[in-house]
């Protein structure tokens, strides 16, 4: 083998190593686990609530664009946290940056906010 | 560093602008902000130096490729004044977009970390999704928006995992020291860098269209409202061929022989695909997508002879953006009453606007590379270092796809000038779109008799 590669053998063992503890475990539990079959069981969704209907059907959009907004500005939150923890040593610069980002995100909140995203009626 | 504060703040400006229904003021404060930032980038000339944790760098190919995309932007917002006459609802998102694309085009010029490079290609390809999709309720340009985004995510994808593996191979990001670690083992090359380095290849040449990897940009071209077009085939385009030259000549430069070969191969497909399927189309956005497909080539022979062909892409990208400029805005101004953009448009519009045809004559002698206009020396530079690197297939091929190409723009040109129209009304002229054409036409010639002081630009 290349000497070169020489050095990327650990991750194919890890690569090996993960299959392999996956391929083992699943063929374990099948062979020497106990096997009770009922209808209820085998639906789709066993959580002791029946199914009811089909999953495709239309809904509103709006439920779509209200997550993603909060998927959004939940993400700001994130970057929120590592800059409170490190507060003291980051200063004034640190504070004047996050002001910006926060700015930035206010701007695209006002964005949303004249163009409607938010209505929930009409 | 000042110029992508202006852009940013520019382009919350205008969103801000749009929002509150102050329509009136987008195009004067879209123009103000542009002219700002060529000038605050002027200052930057000789400047040379690094900022942002030496991720970004202001040197002289990154300041000349910004100047070059920031004028051409402020065109294209100027002609985006005549396409929102009617319906100006979505015009503030259009401004924003359009800056915001013009960002992710300076970044990725002016990269000095594979980080900001990508971030860059992302900003850019990101907002042109959108923009391919501006005309809401047609399916056409939603077609296009979708094919766009699939595609172009798929070359990130592939992008991204070079980049991986060459920091695998390096353990670097900063371009300055993947090309030291890149010089140091050139004797034994590591297949791990060799694999990253062709995945970034590829990956690139889907942004720039390049054969094989071209057949989105035909679809694309022609589904996206024309003014997107024209953005697309010009700064788009200048910015992806820009930092693939940048990447490639500062990272890989010393391990040339590893690829130059591949690209060869790319650069003689891509530009006999282009203008033989060229031929064929009976819809001017096509053709000139096709025709940029082409032009994508000759630009793939200043990245093979990376050594000093900065100077010559810089000029060959400035002639190239002109001239389709040109094309795509009398376009808009033909298409502009029923939509048609079939090369039949064209017939009699020596008749109907003589000055409108001048200009087109220009653009199409310039994109056929006929002497006394910019298209020519462009050719004659590229095609001038290929040569001094020794590249004869390359030349030859290139040389033969001019001619071919002759045949497909003088036939626009005689559809204008020997052709009956279909009607004989005068098109309605407009200030903004007639500026221009002036404008580009006339720049189309003038860089002519420059271009030494263009290509010496950036040593």
């Amino acid at each position: 083998m290349d000497s070169s590669l020489k050095i990327y053998l650990p991750i194919l063992l890890q690569l090996l190593l993960v299959l392999g503890f996956v391929a083992v475990n699943m063929l374990v539990t099948h062979i020497i686990g106990p096997k009770r079959n009922s209808i209820a069981k085998d639906s789709s969704f066993e959580c002791g609530i029946e199914v009811e209907g089909n999953a495709r059907i239309p809904f509103s959009v709006k439920y779509f664009l209200i997550a993603i907004l909060f998927v959004l500005f939940d993400v700001e939150l994130i970057f929120l946290y590592p800059w409170v923890v490190n507060y003291l040593e980051l200063g004034f610069k640190g504070f004047f940056e996050m002001f910006l980002f926060i700015a930035i995100l206010l701007v695209g909140f006002i964005y949303i906010f004249k163009k409607g995203a938010l209505k929930w009626e009409e | 560093m000042y110029t992508l504060i202006t852009l940013s703040t520019l382009g919350f400006l205008t969103l801000m602008v749009g929002v509150f229904k102050r329509n009136s003021i987008l195009l004067p404060l879209t123009l103000l902000g542009l002219t700002l930032a060529f000038v605050l980038n002027c200052l930057d000339i000789k400047v040379d130096q690094l900022y942002y944790v030496s991720m970004m760098g202001d040197d002289m190919f990154a300041v000349s490729f910004t100047q070059v995309m920031i004028a051409t932007t402020a065109l294209i917002a100027l002609l985006a004044h005549y396409q929102f006459k009617g319906d100006m609802s979505n015009a503030g998102e259009f401004y924003t977009i359009l800056i915001f694309t013009l960002i992710g085009a300076q970044v990725m010029v002016s990269f000095n970390h594979m980080v900001m490079f990508f971030i860059g290609i992302e900003i850019l390809s990101i907002s042109l999704y959108i923009l391919a999709g501006l005309n809401k309720k047609d399916k056409a340009s939603n077609e296009a928006a979708l094919k766009y985004f699939l595609i172009g995510s798929f070359a990130s994808g592939f992008l991204l995992m070079g980049i991986a593996l060459v920091y695998a191979a390096t353990h670097s990001l900063y371009i300055g020291d993947i090309a030291e670690k890149v010089r140091a083992g050139s004797e034994m090359s590591s297949p791990i860098l060799i694999v990253g380095l062709l995945l970034i290849l590829v990956g690139m040449a889907f942004k720039i269209s390049a054969a094989p990897f071209h057949f989105w940009a035909p679809d694309v071209y022609e589904g996206s409202p024309t003014l997107v077009t024209s953005f697309m085939a010009t700064v788009v385009k200048t910015a992806a061929i820009a930092s693939f030259l940048r990447l490639f000549f500062i990272c890989f430069g010393s391990i040339g022989n590893e690829w130059t070969n591949v690209l060869t191969v790319l650069a003689i497909l891509t530009m006999s695909i282009g203008n033989i399927t060229a031929l064929y189309q009976k819809n001017f956005k096509r053709l000139l997508a096709y025709s940029g497909i082409s032009h994508a080539g000759f630009l793939l022979i200043g990245v093979i002879v990376y050594a000093n062909s900065a100077g010559a892409v810089l000029y060959y990208s400035i002639a190239y953006s002109l001239a389709s400029l040109t094309a795509f805005t009398i376009l808009i101004f033909l298409s502009s009453k029923n939509g048609d953009t079939a090369i039949t448009s064209f017939n009699g519009l020596g008749k109907r606007n003589p000055w409108l045809a001048v200009a087109m004559t220009i653009a199409m002698l310039s994109l056929a590379g006929i002497p006394p206009t910019a298209g020519f020396f462009g050719k004659y530079y590229l095609f001038n270092l290929a040569i001094r690197d020794g590249q004869w297939w390359l030349v030859g091929f290139g040389l033969l796809n001019s001619l071919i190409s002759v045949y497909y723009y003088f036939w626009i040109i005689i559809c204008m000038f020997v052709k009956e129209p279909a009607d004989e009304t005068k098109l309605q002229s407009e200030w903004s779109s007639l500026l221009v054409v002036t404008v580009t036409a006339i720049g189309i010639l003038a860089i002519g008799f420059i271009p030494e002081q263009i290509i010496t630009l950036i040593k």
